[in-house]
């Protein structure tokens, strides 16, 4: 078979099973046949390229129109909206300086203002059919906020050996369950056997520990975490400022 | 006896299909369409993961493309899924990727071999875009100098993953024979510009 011909059938991806092997063959053996291949193969990566490019233009340039629409439909009670919110922020200020003068430390408020749950970095989820092992069912219903089923999924991960992880999202959810001092243990055993998450560990128990008002726990770990990690360390020392 | 009214204006245009093809054919409007559609939902999905939102914009539109590369050489072949489906299985390796670089914003030590371990829909997409080799950049130039004709004959081979039929069809060329005479025109005038280049 020519070999031009034999180019054109890869390139538009017509190559019978017979012709593969012939293909493979040439590739291997034929010097010139395997430039002339190359020198195609580059030209559609350079193309392909090109064409990416092209396309990300026309997406920043689509970004912008929807940028500018939604400008000219929200500027109006955008203004609205701000002067109300400063109203509520000026009230809710004023309240908070009041009440701040004649009490302590609030934890349930530092505790609600300074945690966020932790989002699913280890697990992808994104077929519904075809997986359904434990693991999967633990981040879906972790995704899904239904912290009960996560924990109870966690927590059979954990004692069929786990991995890494699992700690940490067990964690995660008794926290979001109130099953405070449960998440205590678990975080603390992250950090003294050195697992995956310890700095994220730190920091969590800190705030288990401001939830349960033990601050003078919650100021050490605060302390630890600023000086061996990077993680969270501006909101670490605002949370020590505050609850000095 | 009542009747009905309702002007015509005021009934909403029913949103038009977009269909594999549509994409496939490089209509810009469909390629908005289905931009616009996924947006925000994909944002949402990308809140979670604390990234800004001016780089979920950006992983939205690396998630799109890569979504369209593959749909224009031919591994999606038909939907199997709905194409937000498809943009989250690639954002989420894409978030993960970009967390993983910047690892002080997460400050975790995730295994990203494990991402993507169950995601079938996305798998055999290439998602790293790899730098061009020495003599792909010296290509990419001289391809760029060529003539508008051959760009976009070559466009549609390589890129497109037209037969020499489809090309004569799409472009209004005389016969099969004319378009193959005129790629091979287009690559000798390609080769022995780069020649000339490392001749110098």
């Amino acid at each position: 078979m020519d070999k031009e011909l034999l180019l054109y059938r890869y390139f538009s991806d017509q190559l019978t099973d017979d012709e593969q092997l012939l293909f493979n063959d040439l590739l291997e053996k034929d010097l010139e046949f395997k430039a002339q291949f190359e020198f195609e193969n580059d030209l559609k990566r350079v193309i392909n390229k090109n064409q990416k490019q092209n396309l990300k233009q026309k997406l920043i340039g689509f970004e912008k129109e929807i940028e500018a629409k939604n400008k000219s439909i929200s500027s109006k009670p955008r203004l609205k909206n701000w002067s109300i919110a400063a109203s509520i922020a000026l009230l809710i200020g004023l309240g908070w300086i009041a009440y701040s003068t004649f009490s302590g430390p609030d934890y349930d408020n530092l505790y609600v203002a300074n945690f966020e749950t932790y989002p699913n970095t280890v697990y992808t989820i994104t077929r519904s059919d075809a997986d359904q092992s434990l693991e999967r069912n633990a981040f879906a219903a972790y995704e899904a906020s239904d912290y009960e089923k996560a924990a109870a999924a966690f927590l059979d991960l954990k004692t069929q050996g786990g991995s890494a992880h699992t700690d940490f999202y067990l964690a995660q959810s008794y926290m979001h369950l109130g099953k405070d001092n449960e998440a205590i243990e678990i975080l603390k055993s992250i950090i003294l056997n050195d697992m995956e998450f310890k700095a994220e560990a730190h920091w969590y128990l800190a705030l288990a520990y401001i939830k349960t008002k033990d601050e003078v726990k919650a100021v050490a770990m605060l302390n630890n975490l600023i000086e061996n990690f990077d993680y969270k360390k501006e909101k670490a020392q605002a949370l020590l400022a505050e609850l000095d | 006896m009542l009747t009905l009214f309702i002007p015509i204006h005021k009934v909403k245009e029913a949103k038009t299909e977009i269909t594999l093809d549509d994409l496939r054919k490089g209509s810009d409007k469909a390629l908005q369409q289905v931009y616009e559609e996924n947006r925000d939902k994909f944002l949402n999905f990308a809140r979670r993961y604390h990234l800004s939102d001016e780089e979920n914009i950006d992983v939205y539109q690396d998630a799109y493309i890569i979504f369209y590369d593959n749909v224009m050489s031919g591994k999606v072949e038909s939907f199997s899924s709905s194409i937000a489906t498809y943009l989250f299985g690639i954002g989420k390796y894409l978030i993960f990727d970009r967390m993983k670089k910047n690892k002080k914003k997460v400050g975790s030590k995730f295994d990203l071999a494990i991402v993507g371990k169950d995601d079938e829909l996305v798998n055999g997409f290439e998602m790293e875009e790899k730098e061009l080799t020495t003599e792909q950049i010296l290509l990419q130039k001289h391809f760029g100098a060529l003539g508008k004709k051959c760009q976009e004959l070559l466009t549609l081979f390589y890129y497109r993953g037209y037969t020499i039929q489809e090309i004569m069809e799409a472009e209004n060329y005389n016969s099969e024979n004319v378009v193959k005479a005129a790629k091979s025109r287009c690559m000798k005038t390609l080769r022995e510009r780069i020649q000339a280049n490392n001749s110098h």
